[in-house]
């Protein structure tokens, strides 16, 4: 068994580096593609009348839905979307392979379509097994309009 | 959506009605165009990456599955509960074309802050029932008094 993967005072130090924020929007579009890219066929992702019915101010993201960065060519990334920005963590780990270890949100509030939404994040977590690093991110995800964190997501990436 | 579920009407060991998908290779790419991740990996099976990782074939997203959970928990949940957090962790890949079923099972009952709230345990398994997507929940739902 190799030893683990040295995760240095330097990398250790980039816990909590926050970057620039980063607006998401919950449109009623994005909403309805979402919802048909999960295979759902429950009403209140859809129809907003039938949603506002049922209490909510519009359709409902689907769960694990925040929203879609806005993109930009010149700022995005062309295959993933999400945003290339200053600050957050400088790593430079020398691994090429990437997997998704884990996905978790904890929820303040029902995301609506019509929220527009501001995210920043930050590293939460560095570890590593054997030959591999595991890093934990964490976004949070306020209302724009109110200022109320409404999300967090915590995103475990394998680098190895 | 079922019926509302009632704090009261739930119990301990209680299972979750289970979602069922066998996602093909359009249902991916819809998803992809849902969620932005236009990662290869899931809908070109010439996708040179795939070899290196040790694959013959496209593979399910893991964020597909997490949603499956989703839709589990909020079906449970239900308009007028909440759901207050999910997580999973991806342990094993699904390829397209096969079911992914996700469950759920009830852990814990209680009431924290004004709310009834139910802790699960949630997952995807595949057709062999190899859970793959093991993670937990947390849901606040409405009470009948």
């Amino acid at each position: 068994m190799a030893d683990d993967f040295e995760i240095t005072d330097e990398m250790k130090a980039q816990i909590g580096q926050e970057t620039e924020p980063w607006t998401y929007e919950v449109t009623t579009t994005g909403v309805r593609m979402y919802a048909r890219g999960i295979g759902s066929t429950d009403p209140v992702h859809y129809d907003v009348d039938f949603a506002k019915k049922q209490g909510f101010r519009s359709i409902v993201a689907p769960y694990g839905f925040l929203g879609t960065p806005v993109f930009h060519p010149d700022t995005n990334d062309g295959t993933f979307g999400f945003p290339r920005r200053a600050g957050g963590p400088r790593l430079n780990l020398p691994f090429k392979g990437l997997l998704d270890g884990g996905t978790e949100t904890e929820y303040f509030d029902v995301i609506c379509a019509g929220d527009v939404l501001e995210e920043t994040s930050h590293l939460a977590d560095i570890k590593a097994r054997g030959n591999m690093v595991f890093l934990t991110n964490e976004s949070v995800y306020k209302d724009k309009a109110s200022g109320k964190v409404v999300a967090k997501q915590r995103l475990t990436s394998i680098h190895m | 959506m079922a019926e509302q579920t009632y704090f009261e009407d739930v119990s301990e060991g209680q299972e979750l009605p289970e979602i069922k998908i066998s996602p093909d290779k359009q249902q991916l790419v819809k998803f992809a165009a849902g969620s932005g991740d236009f990662n290869p990996l899931h809908f070109d099976e010439n996708f040179p990456m795939l070899k290196p990782m040790g694959l013959t074939e496209n593979i399910v997203h893991g964020r597909f599955k997490y949603a499956q959970v989703g839709r589990l928990v909020f079906g449970f949940a239900g308009y007028q509960g909440r759901v207050k957090k999910f997580g999973v962790q991806y342990r094993g890949m699904d390829k397209l074309n096969q079911p992914i079923i996700a469950k759920g099972i009830v852990t814990a009952k209680r009431q924290e802050s004004g709310e009834n709230l139910v802790d699960l345990d949630v997952w995807t398994e595949n057709a062999e029932g190899k859970k793959n997507t093991p993670g937990t929940a947390t849901v606040a739902l409405p009470s009948r008094s």
